[in-house]
């Protein structure tokens, strides 16, 4: 988005680059108008990145979190065309996503050979992350690696043209300390070990080769660099979907039925927690009843603030599925602070993507939540970007 | 037009998934999918379609195999040793891989590929006015 300022000013006589406080390039214009007395100088101010940093494990719902976070921007995000097939990068009008994995710094075959698993930092290049994170929010294109999922090697690069959205997702978006800084909303999605079993399970069984137990070795080898280096990220994250196993049927062990938290960090610049009622007390809400009918186990909701490692945040809980549209159209309408253009987008988004999972419980809702609100600070910065340089002309 | 277009994709069906750019090739003669003639068709055999390439999905779901063996052979000898790890995080990497590579395949509609990169020919042309 550009911002252009007309300045009008007593004679200048070269034409330079200046780079002001807010960090936006501007560029000075210099004509000479004849019949003027004076000389028209105009500025722009080249686009402002936002970056939005999303962190899970493999297998986790990254990638359709992206879709829905898209669609919420509007269009649909697609590989780059013409480029590498096996391009992990998405493009939309608005977002551009890069996987983290593009910044590995062993191959496939390097890895096996020192021993390290994708989790390892040490299989990660975190400074070319940073300098090219710094790059495209700066609005230089960079050339950025490709990693192939498919050969496990590391492709030629591709030119990224900086976006008005960056969305780094992986597996490290929040480790490295400058990168963390160059976030502008950070999101962490926590899945419990029973609910990544079991929906590791749903993804590989169909998979010639795998067994339950292979599944399960697979986990537990992981598990160990998992909680060192990818876990503690979460104390960083502005918003977590923590997703648990449910606590409304007693010994359930389909795992269908989910509990999703969503865990909202209190303080964060142009983010104001979604809230059930009255913001900052504790509620516990059961929808159904006279008004609404639900069918087995029903839908339970709660409200609270709460503390997460030392800070202070807001807990939205739900716990039980969405099985008709009136009962998802009642639970909006009851939510505070959703930061909607209009009464229903949070269930016009979800039915957009019915086919996708968790579309009838938490996760899905709570990602399209977090998806408007990551829209309505996108809109915010911008909005005062806008208005910085013209108070700096002001002054 | 575009009856004649998917009815010849449906009969050339094989040929077009495979092959990466190439628009459906006919191969000589030309068959149409007319009732009235459908049972002389079975006995003209000059047709043969072009041999089937391994799909993506074949190629990953052979990779998502052989990892499985080597990680298990690896841990066979050590199951705590760095190469143990880095096996079976191998083995997420391409399940994860193939998964996406069936959503993928799932979502994809073989005339809307071939009209994404071809819109100007007959088939894909769209008239919105």
């Amino acid at each position: 988005m550009a911002v252009s300022t007309i300045y009008s000013t007593q004679a200048l006589n070269s034409t330079h680059f200046f780079t002001s406080s807010s960090s936006s390039k501007q560029v000075f214009f210099y004509r000479r108008q004849t019949n003027r007395r004076f000389n028209t100088i105009i500025t722009c101010a080249a686009q402002q990145t936002v970056v939005i940093g999303l962190a899970a494990d493999s297998g986790c719902g990254k990638s359709t979190f992206m879709r829905r976070l898209t669609s919420v921007f509007g269009g649909a995000a697609e590989p780059p065309k013409g480029g590498n097939p096996d391009s992990n990068t998405l493009i939309s009008d608005m977002t551009t996503v890069i996987c983290l994995d593009d910044y590995h710094s062993l191959d496939r075959t390097g890895r096996k050979e020192k021993g390290v698993t994708a989790l390892d930092p040490r299989a990660n290049d975190f400074d070319l992350m940073y300098e090219q994170v710094k790059a495209l929010k700066s609005g230089i294109a960079v050339e950025k690696p490709i990693y192939n999922h498919v050969t496990g090697l590391l492709d030629a690069p591709e030119l990224i043209q900086p976006p008005k959205i960056l969305v780094i997702e992986g597996l490290h978006p929040m480790f490295d300390e400058r990168v963390r800084d160059l976030l502008d909303f950070s999101i962490y999605l926590d899945i419990s070990n029973e609910v990544k079993f079991a929906w590791k399970i749903q993804r590989d069984m169909a998979e010639r080769g795998h067994s339950l137990e292979s599944i399960k070795a697979s986990i537990e080898a992981r598990k160990p660099d998992f909680d060192a280096f990818i876990d503690p990220q979460k104390q960083y994250a502005d918003a977590v979907i923590e997703v648990l196993p449910t606590q409304l049927i007693p010994d359930d062990n389909e795992g269908k039925v989910l509990r999703v938290r969503l865990i909202m960090k209190e303080g964060v610049k142009y983010f104001s927690p979604v809230y059930l009622f009255d913001e900052g007390s504790t509620v516990s809400w059961i929808p159904c009843g006279r008004k609404l009918t639900c069918s087995y186990p029903g839908i339970k909701f709660n409200y609270a603030p709460d503390s997460y490692f030392d800070h202070e945040v807001s807990v939205v809980e739900m716990d039980g599925q969405f099985d008709r549209l009136d009962e998802l159209i009642y639970v909006e309408s009851h939510l505070s602070n959703l930061s909607t253009k209009f009464y229903g987008e949070v269930t016009q988004q979800m039915l957009k993507h019915a086919d996708f999972p968790g579309s009838n419980n938490g996760t899905g809702l709570f990602q399209t939540i977090v998806g408007l609100k990551i829209r309505d600070l996108y809109e915010q910065l911008i909005a005062n970007k806008e208005t910085a340089p013209a108070e700096a002309a002001k002054a | 037009m575009a009856t004649i277009a998917t009815s010849l994709n449906i009969a050339t069906q094989r040929a077009v998934i495979t092959s990466k750019r190439q628009p459906a090739r006919l191969a000589c003669p030309v068959r149409l999918n007319n009732p009235w003639n459908l049972g002389s068709r079975t006995t003209n055999r000059l047709v043969s379609f072009r041999p089937v390439k391994a799909t993506p999905e074949g190629v990953i779901s052979d990779k998502v195999e052989k990892s499985i063996k080597d990680a298990e052979e690896t841990c066979a000898g050590d199951p705590v040793s760095g190469e143990c790890v880095a096996a079976w995080d191998e083995v997420e990497e391409l399940s994860a891989a193939a998964s996406h590579a069936r959503d993928k395949k799932k979502d994809s509609d073989p005339l809307e590929e071939y009209c994404k990169d071809n819109p100007e020919t007959n088939e894909c042309r769209t008239y919105d006015n």
